[in-house]
């Protein structure tokens, strides 16, 4: 089995801190970033396919983002975790390639289950096509 | 609707009051300027006025001015009614702040089609300050709210976590629910406001003032 891993990218550090504490005890390999401009940066050198992204981020925002490792990775499964709803809509969010939307004050048992059924997800996806290039960039 | 009469004559006084209330507004009888200005002052004053010009203490077009230097919480229409019809005179009743104008003797059905047109002004002019307050409150409260999401979150969720690991004998297992479960409340809360669709108020301190109606504010319209 291959191992969890998890990106979290969250501007603010007790965000990251919780997402990573929560993530950890619920059994994945977990990394943080700061910005969009860090995650990338993670993404080039590891492989990450589950990944929870805010939106109101500086620089380059959520959206474009998640719009941009979805060109990159295709098969990666992204959720967006946001503040602030009226600034990005559920419609901007599923046009963007986001899986799902959640507004801040998220429950962590939320969030586990996000994970777990994109783990599943990919896992079926693998086995339906073994030649499937899920690793190819 | 409220409409309010500024008329010394006591005979056009009652024509003016009768036909109006045959039409179904609720007068407010004003005997000069000074009566008018004190009336229009009120917290649920005619947002719609009858003046006439002439008038002893402040006559019409010194009561329109006197209105219209005023920062007023409700728009407000006003007719002045006058014999005078010569140009000049129009134009410095409209200039003193009068939206419009009706010549005495007047045509009944012409005093209705123009309060008629102030009524819809009225509505319109109301929905633009609506509009107005309803965008200054989304704007207002998606900042807060956003500013609020994130501190909630890590309460509600370190809580979260704390509780994964705790046992449910320890004496500090209901606090911490308890704690959680008021966090979980300010955060259906903030969801609620970020909601906000339209404006609507609602009185508070015994109608002393008013507030935002989150519930009624947050409603779908459907």
């Amino acid at each position: 089995m291959e191992e969890k891993n998890i990106l979290i990218v969250d501007d603010e550090q007790f965000i990251r801190d919780l997402y990573s504490q929560a993530f950890s005890r619920a059994g994945y390999k977990v990394k943080t970033a700061g910005s969009a401009e860090e995650a990338l940066d993670i993404l080039r050198k590891d492989k990450y396919l589950v990944m929870f992204l805010d939106l109101n981020l500086p620089g380059m925002n959520g959206i474009d983002l998640c719009r941009q490792i979805r060109k990159n990775y295709p098969m990666a499964i992204t959720y967006a975790v946001t503040g602030n709803a009226s600034l990005f809509e559920l419609s901007d969010c599923r046009d963007a390639g986001f899986e799902d939307y959640f507004i801040k004050p998220v429950k962590l048992s939320v969030l586990f289950e996000a994970a777990d059924s994109a783990f599943k997800k990919l896992e079926r996806w693998k086995n339906n096509n073994s030649s499937s290039k899920l690793h190819s960039k | 609707m409220k409409i309010l009469v500024a008329e010394d004559d006591i005979t056009s006084r009652a024509i003016l009051q009768a036909i109006l209330q045959k039409w179904g507004y609720e007068v407010i009888i004003t005997c000069d300027g000074n009566e008018a200005w004190k009336a229009l002052q009120e917290n649920d004053a005619p947002q719609i006025a009858l003046i006439d010009w002439e008038m002893p203490e402040i006559d019409g077009t010194a009561l329109c001015r006197k209105l219209r230097v005023q920062e007023r919480k409700y728009p407000l229409y006003l007719i002045l009614l006058t014999s005078k019809d010569e140009r000049e005179d129009i134009v410095q009743g409209l200039e003193a702040g009068a939206d419009d104008y009706i010549t005495k003797p007047y045509d009944n059905q012409e005093l209705r089609a123009r309060v008629n047109v102030g009524q819809r002004m009225i509505k319109l002019r109301n929905e633009l300050r609506e509009r107005d307050v309803l965008k200054g409150v989304l704007e207002m409260a998606g900042a807060v709210c956003h500013e609020l999401n994130q501190p909630l979150q890590s309460v509600s969720g370190f809580s979260e976590l704390l509780l994964l690991d705790m046992d449910n004998g320890d004496p500090n297992y209901e606090t911490l629910k308890k704690i959680k479960a008021g966090v979980e409340r300010i955060g259906k809360l903030t969801h609620k406001i970020m909601g906000i669709s339209k404006y609507r108020a609602k009185e508070y301190m015994n109608g002393k003032r008013t507030i935002v109606d989150i519930d009624k504010s947050a409603e779908s319209d459907q």
